[in-house]
């Protein structure tokens, strides 16, 4: 049983209560960092704890915050991205719907650190009933003296707002999201100037996402050094992995990145092993943008030492024979899945989801989908996965933000990886309607699952 | 006249009153929410122009935002909407299937609505519920874990709710 630092209440009968939460001893931080702290210490202790950003990018917190422009008279903001969108991905709803207190006390001492008086959580539209919770939340934190005029008697003011998105992925980029937050498409800015120059109405804005505001919590209350203590190499601390597709035990685990992956894959505290008795054939470890993996190469890094679930482990290999630790969003394929048809639905997904801002992306998404459209039904040549390949190639680096990378990598990965799996649709194109490719050489043939 | 109510104007101006002076535009996106569910679940012209003049904007600038969105209806819908996500980790637990039999089952395709009005079916991507796959919202709600039985207890619910309102 690893260490929890975020779920560890998370399951405490009425924990969304703010009585309960406090209880159990929510809310100390907040009393720790503005009766003991100045927002400098604080900071300060986010840089020892190696915090880094749970949204996807694992760019340092402490350094993120550290960069915020402070120009005399002009305020500043926290924004917290709640626009979980990556598919896979569904960790930020779990600890919102379950135990939202803990963000909203991140969110305080966040605020308190970076002199943020209004702060913000921009949460994707989908997520309406979760608005709900965290304005209940909300409320009893301001009803409680940790919100509002004068927290604590410490003349720091603060407040905190919800605001609704309205279906779009591209809304996670934090510029996209700066300017939706501002009533507008959500189209990504030029950068530099970065959010911490220039952010949401041109002041100076940091975006977090809700996993990294919520560890601020433990990270303030054990210290930055012992937090740092916890994982390895420069995985600190613990991460939330959302587990889904074709596994026993779907759902959200907090994990304290020294588990390798087979580990987590087949022991019952976490995945409990493939669905229906099946054989894992590929994994997509950290969102649909991560490269995928076959079985071998999941398990075992190219040099054959085991892969572990962290930020260096998983990346191991580059993208030759690696992947990404991404947002945690760990999706799992069994033998009886297609991976040219898993590859079609994440190729849809970028199309729909371009900003339409940049040709590349915005010509070559649709390319790619009606490519792979056309290979999954049996009607694609055997040139088009050159062609596919020559897009993606096309499109990464060239955008004004990752979505072009993003919606570029799991098709090189894919075509990297399975490139016989993509062959074998345009020579057996009838046989390939009826059943799917299995497992061919990449599955691990040796392995016996735990128990 | 499309107009909002006194407790959907006290709405608007608490959504408005959460962003500096001058910048009332930010709340576009909640406005449009709070103007698509006052004003028959989908945005009209006319309804897009009324939110521009509360909020002191062009109707450009409405327009524009309200056709970037997927959440925002720009034609009429039914009355219950089922919007299926039909992304990868759906798919690997069976979305299609479910796609199939509520098209099946209500006589649709995605992107339909039935004749009555009642329902319209719609696919989405990834709506942050993949492990909880095969899932649709409805209304603010998901709805997880679905299986044929249970698309045929929530369609059997809504002609109820729909039933029971009227």
């Amino acid at each position: 049983m690893g260490v929890k630092l975020l779920l560890e209440k998370a399951h405490v009968e009425g924990i969304r209560s703010y009585e309960v939460y406090r209880r159990e001893g929510g809310y100390r931080s907040v009393e720790k960092a503005i009766k003991t702290m100045s927002p400098e210490e604080i900071v300060e202790e986010v840089k020892k704890s190696g915090l880094r950003g749970r949204g996807g990018a694992g760019f340092p917190a402490g350094m993120k915050w550290s960069f915020i422009a402070k120009p005399e008279g002009v305020p500043r903001h926290l924004v917290c991205n709640a626009d979980e969108s990556e598919p896979g991905t569904f960790k930020d709803r779990y600890l919102m719907e379950n135990i939202p207190h803990l963000l909203i006390e991140g969110l305080i001492v966040s605020s308190f650190a970076l002199g943020s008086h209004d702060t913000y959580i921009y949460i994707r539209g989908e997520y309406a009933w979760i608005v709900e919770i965290l304005e209940q939340a909300i409320g009893e934190a301001k009803a409680n003296g940790f919100l509002g005029k004068n927290i604590l008697g410490s003349g720091f003011d603060c407040e905190i707002h919800v605001q609704r998105g309205a279906g779009a992925y591209i809304c996670g980029e934090e510029t996209a999201l700066i300017e939706s937050l501002e009533g507008k498409r959500g189209n990504p800015r030029i950068k530099p100037p970065f959010p911490a120059i220039q952010g949401v109405w041109m002041r100076p804005t940091v975006v977090n996402n809700v996993e990294t505001l919520s560890a601020i919590v433990p990270i303030i209350n054990m210290g930055g050094d012992e937090y740092a203590k916890i994982g390895i190499g420069k995985s600190t601390g613990t991460k939330l992995i959302s587990a889904c597709g074709n596994i026993n035990k779907p759902g959200v685990y907090e994990i304290d990145m020294t588990i390798s992956v087979e580990d987590f894959i087949y022991s019952d505290e976490y995945c409990g092993g493939i669905a229906n008795g099946k054989r894992l054939k590929a994994c997509i470890p950290g969102g649909s943008s991560v490269p995928i993996l076959p079985a071998n190469l999941l398990l075992k890094t190219a040099k054959g030492e085991t892969r572990y679930m962290n930020y260096e482990s998983l990346s191991d290999g580059g993208f030759a024979t690696g992947t990404m630790m991404g947002s945690g969003g760990f999706i799992v394929l069994d033998e009886d899945q297609c991976v040219v048809k898993n590859t079609y639905t994440f190729a849809r997904f970028y199309r729909h989801e371009s900003c339409g801002q940049c040709s590349p992306c915005r010509e070559g998404t649709g390319w790619m989908e009606k490519l792979l459209y056309r290979l999954e039904k049996g009607q694609g040549k055997s040139s088009d996965i050159d062609l596919l390949w020559d897009i993606q190639r096309k499109i990464e680096g060239n955008t004004i933000c990752p979505l072009g990378d993003a919606a570029s990598w799991p098709v090189a990965a894919a075509i990297r990886h399975f490139r016989d799996e993509f062959e074998w649709h345009v020579t057996h194109a009838a046989e390939a309607q009826t059943r799917n490719y299995g497992l061919a050489h990449y599955a691990d043939p040796i392995h016996v699952p735990v128990g | 006249m499309t107009k909002f109510s006194e407790t959907q104007l006290a709405e608007f101006n608490r959504l408005v009153a959460r962003y500096p002076e001058g910048k009332q535009k930010s709340a576009l996106l909640p406005v449009l929410h709070l103007a698509q569910d006052s004003f028959g679940g989908w945005l009209s012209s006319e309804t897009m122009d009324y939110v521009a003049e509360l909020l002191n904007i062009t109707p450009i600038e409405v327009y524009e935002v309200a056709t970037f969105y997927s959440m925002y209806n720009l034609k009429p819908v039914g009355k219950y909407m089922f919007e299926v996500c039909q992304t990868g980790p759906c798919m690997l637990r069976g979305s299609d299937d479910i796609v199939a039999y509520i098209g099946e089952k209500l006589g649709i395709k995605p992107g339909e609505t039935t004749a009555d009005g009642m329902f319209t079916l719609k696919t989405v991507e990834c709506l942050g519920a993949c492990g909880y796959a095969p899932m649709m919202q409805l209304g603010k709600n998901y709805r997880e874990h679905l299986t044929k039985e249970k698309v045929d207890s929530i369609i059997d619910e809504c002609r109820k709710n729909a039933a029971s309102n009227n």
